[in-house]
């Protein structure tokens, strides 16, 4: 059943709610709905899920109203939608913006719910006749309880309605198609395992302090941590060497280290030391961006489309230049998308990942659809500037990102801040954890290094380097130890010696790879780092998303304790290799949330730079 | 030498020609014309100086929950209505206040302005704060410490904004919610509020001038900062945006508008 139905303005304030389901509802749903997903530029997506709810919505935006709809998770009503189109229409008739209240409006609702649900019970049946049709030609008994959509009840399940679905269609895999016209809501359950939506990483945030550390894993990945897990005990806890199989025959292990002290007083004086000034940070440097006219880059579009259909096209110029002074009635899907698709093309033009440039392209849709058309304005502009405000709204981080506050308070805790660096191999943590530190001396913090990356060769003599040169202290314990307890003892280090920053550097890792993913997320676990700087570089193109989506989720199910850890912030690295596709930036922060900290953009102790929010919109709607 | 001698000639000759066209023209047309001609620029200058009266615009800001929306409401219309939830945009309306209606005679129309406080939406600030002729600040002293630093963050941003500075425009900490029991007193909201932004002062001057972007630094060197320290006036008032106590807010915006 429905457990509540709200009409509220943009500004905020609730103008309706359903008195006859007076059900209160436990926690704060709109709110979270807001905030992670109709601000997070989400709108596109057609459910939200938030804890045993699941949200439906749907915007008037003339009017600037939206219409939500609440019901229970393990329930699949089938006339939400149609009763939120529904009520949008009859509202909006006899909305009126000096008028506050709508006591009128219960008994019209009534009525609509009444033929929405005797709808949905129409379709229900139909839908019953034809699955029981389709029994004869496969054996999938298992699947039919959850077909019935009315029910669902065997697949109750204390909130991961989801995942299990997605386990059930994984295991009935060709008849996906069925399943995904016979459930209600197909679209959410559609294999985006890919794609991080909002709800399931609300849900990845949340799972710790719910306390549910082992409940929840599903069959695929229970099956292969009961496996591992029943090998380990037997092996030692020592790293064994990686063997690349083939042919390679056991040689000699060279090993070219030279057995030095802890800090790094060796015997090679004759490194440059003369790294203690070479001029400001980067991060400090005023951004001086030329403000070029913005105003008519969407003469671009026209001969771009003009490779495809002339005739169309010209029709379409001229009843555009006519709509645009004339001011047409409503925008519909029709008329934004043209404009929509040249955007989306554009933006993957400039690096940003399909998936996520499509997901951006339907918010901006949604919260146009059915606007009026101001006059004087081509359909076109309007959209970019939509996708503009979405694209800032994107950009600008959710929370403040002042690293020198959060460094000063845990001074005043008495304890060192300790960030870690995690990625994949070969983007460059290393080198920017050097300019970090690097930056942070000049603000006189006091810095320490962690060595542990404790795979690669030469990692920790190329940290020892650093180290030397800018004059910081450095912890690290050679190869093959556990990275995990290096890094606690570094923090301990640092304590003791009052270092103000511990900078962790970890050995880069394939976010595919399970053993690697668990040593990592010990590491976390056991260390409790104050931020997880996810290091990416902007060449990277759809793997970005990838990338950051299986770290958080391996942070995350692989988290023991009560919080869970997620990448905390992002710092983009390479950026100067690339002119003007800076649309990594872009997919990194919509998938992850997390803000892009720092921005690496050369090799020496300098590039170190901030990002530019206004410019990299400019850039990447040019 | 002799272009300039050739110029010369030519601008002479082209003054005379002038002069002796105006001499054809009847004088009448002539001193109609002028005529119109001042008095386009009177009234143009007139406007432009009736124009530059103090602007009507209040701005609430504040955290994201604040209860800057139902004070909105509660100034506009005397009542929240049926509750509110996080704002996506700005709520923008001229009136009068709600309380004021009864009383007789010419009252002032105030602009007030709902910037939402979702730090996703913190540019939206930026655009009204030109017009702003009194900014009130909604802190909610119920869940004041959690989100303590927040708001001083919050806070300083738009002390140091450089319309805020330039204009001296007046701020109003306003603690909102204080019809609960557990709600904090102004007095303490007040003192940990400087606290806060004493440490926001020493953090952010230890960065360069041009790292973070805060226009200008408050308060004065070596002291602890307070908000007497600000060459615009920072007072604390309370509220209770459910209740309808909006008194000292009103008091408040009167003072300035």
């Amino acid at each position: 059943m429905l457990e509540q139905l709200l009409i509220f303005t943009r500004g905020g304030l609730i103008l309706w709610t359903c008195k006859e389901l007076g059900k209160a509802l436990k926690g704060s749903p709109i709110d979270t709905l807001i905030r992670s997903c109709l601000l997070e530029e989400r709108s596109g997506e057609v459910s939200f899920n938030y804890e045993a709810y699941t949200l439906k919505w749907t915007f008037h935006n003339d009017l600037g109203l939206v219409f939500v709809a609440v019901y229970q998770r393990i329930l699949h009503l089938l006339y939400v939608d149609d009763l939120l189109s529904l009520v949008k229409e009859s509202f909006s008739e006899i909305y009126d913006p000096k008028r506050m209240s709508y006591d009128d409006f219960d008994e019209t609702f009534r009525q609509l719910r009444m033929e929405a649900e005797a709808r949905g019970e129409e379709l229900r049946k139909v839908k019953v006749v034809s699955c029981v049709k389709k029994q004869g030609q496969v054996s999938k008994s298992g699947l039919d309880g959850g077909n019935k959509s009315g029910g669902g009840g065997s697949k109750k399940d204390d909130g991961d309605g989801d995942k299990d679905k997605v386990g059930s269609l994984m295991t009935n895999g060709n008849h996906k198609d069925d399943d995904k016209t016979d459930l209600a809501n197909g679209k959410e359950n559609t294999a985006d395992n890919v794609v991080l939506d909002p709800s399931k990483l609300m849900k990845l945030r949340s799972k710790g302090v719910r306390g549910r550390g082992g409940v929840r894993k599903t069959d695929s990945i229970g099956n292969k941590s009961s496996k591992v897990s029943a090998a380990e005990p037997p092996k030692k806890a020592t790293k064994k060497n990686r063997v690349w199989d083939d042919a390679a025959p056991k040689q000699v292990k060279l090993d070219f280290t030279d057995s030095v002290g802890e800090n790094g007083n060796g015997n090679h004086d004759h490194v440059d030391i003369a790294a203690a000034d070479q001029g400001e940070s980067m991060m400090d440097k005023e951004e001086v961006f030329s403000s070029d006219d913005e105003s008519e880059d969407d003469d671009d579009d026209e001969p771009r489309s003009d490779e495809k259909k002339p005739e169309a096209k010209k029709k379409g110029w001229f009843s555009s230049v006519f709509q645009s002074i004339t001011g047409k009635a409503n925008l519909e899907r029709t008329d934004l998308e043209p404009a929509l698709k040249a955007l989306k093309e554009r933006l993957m033009t400039k690096n940003v990942a399909e998936e996520i440039a499509e997901k951006l392209c339907e918010s901006v849709e949604a919260s146009l659809e059915g606007k009026k058309l101001a006059s004087f304005t081509r359909i076109s502009s309007t959209v970019q500037g939509a996708m503009e405000d979405a694209l800032i709204r994107i950009l600008t981080p959710r929370r403040s990102i002042d690293i020198m506050r959060d460094v000063h308070a845990a001074k005043e805790q008495r304890r060192p801040y300790v960030v870690v660096f995690v990625g994949v191999n070969g983007v460059g943590k290393s080198t920017n954890l050097a300019k970090v530190a690097y930056w942070l001396q000049q603000h006189k913090v006091s810095v320490m290094m962690a060595a542990c990356d404790t795979f690669r060769s030469g990692a920790v003599e190329q940290l020892r380097t650093h180290a030397r040169r800018l004059q910081i202290p450095i912890f690290e314990k050679g190869y093959e130890k556990d990275p995990a307890v290096v890094a606690k003892e570094a923090i301990q280090e640092a304590t003791r010696n009052g270092s103000d920053v511990v900078l962790v550097d970890t050995a880069g890792r394939m976010q595919d790879n399970e053993p690697l993913m668990r040593a990592l997320s010990k590491l976390i676990n056991l260390n409790k780092p104050d931020l997880v700087l996810f290091v990416g570089e902007a060449l990277v193109g759809n793997d970005a998303v990838d990338q950051l989506s299986k770290f958080n989720q391996k942070l995350s199910d692989l988290s023991n304790s009560g919080t869970t850890r997620l990448v905390d912030g992002i710092l983009l690295t390479k950026f100067d290799t690339i002119d003007d596709k800076v649309g990594a930036a872009l997919s990194m922060v919509y998938i992850s949330g997390a803000p892009v900290m720092f921005v690496g953009c050369g090799q020496s102790y300098t590039d170190l730079k901030k990002l530019n929010v206004k410019a990299i919109v400019k850039t990447l709607l040019k | 030498m002799e272009n300039l001698e050739g110029l010369k000639l030519m601008a002479e000759q082209w003054s005379n020609q002038g002069i002796e066209y105006l001499q054809k023209i009847p004088p009448f047309q002539l001193y109609a014309a002028i005529g119109l001609l001042l008095l386009t620029t009177v009234l143009l200058l007139s406007f432009r100086l009736v124009r530059r009266t103090k602007s009507n615009t209040v701005l609430l800001s504040g955290l994201s929950g604040s209860g800057k929306t139902v004070l909105f409401y509660q100034l506009r219309d005397g009542s929240s209505h049926q509750g509110s939830v996080t704002s996506m945009e700005p709520n923008e309306g001229t009136f009068v206040f709600h309380s004021e209606h009864a009383k007789k005679g010419k009252i002032k129309h105030v602009h007030l302005v709902d910037v939402p406080g979702h730090s996703r939406l913190r540019p939206k600030l930026e655009e009204f704060l030109p017009q702003a002729a009194a900014i009130v600040f909604v802190v909610d002293a119920l869940e004041f410490l959690p989100n303590c630093r927040a708001a001083s963050e919050y806070l300083y941003d738009i002390l140091t904004n450089a319309n805020v500075v330039k204009k001296k425009i007046p701020v109003l900490l306003c603690c909102n919610k204080t019809d609960k029991l557990t709600a904090h007193t102004k007095e303490f909201i007040k003192k940990q509020m400087e606290k806060e932004i004493e440490k926001l002062r020493a953090s952010r001057s230890a960065v360069s001038t041009a790292d973070i972007a805060n226009d200008y630094t408050i308060g004065i060197e070596g002291e602890v900062f307070s908000f007497s320290h600000c060459c615009n006036r920072v007072t604390v008032a309370e509220a209770s945006g459910l209740n309808g106590e909006t008194v000292q807010v009103q008091d408040f915006i009167r003072e300035y508008i």
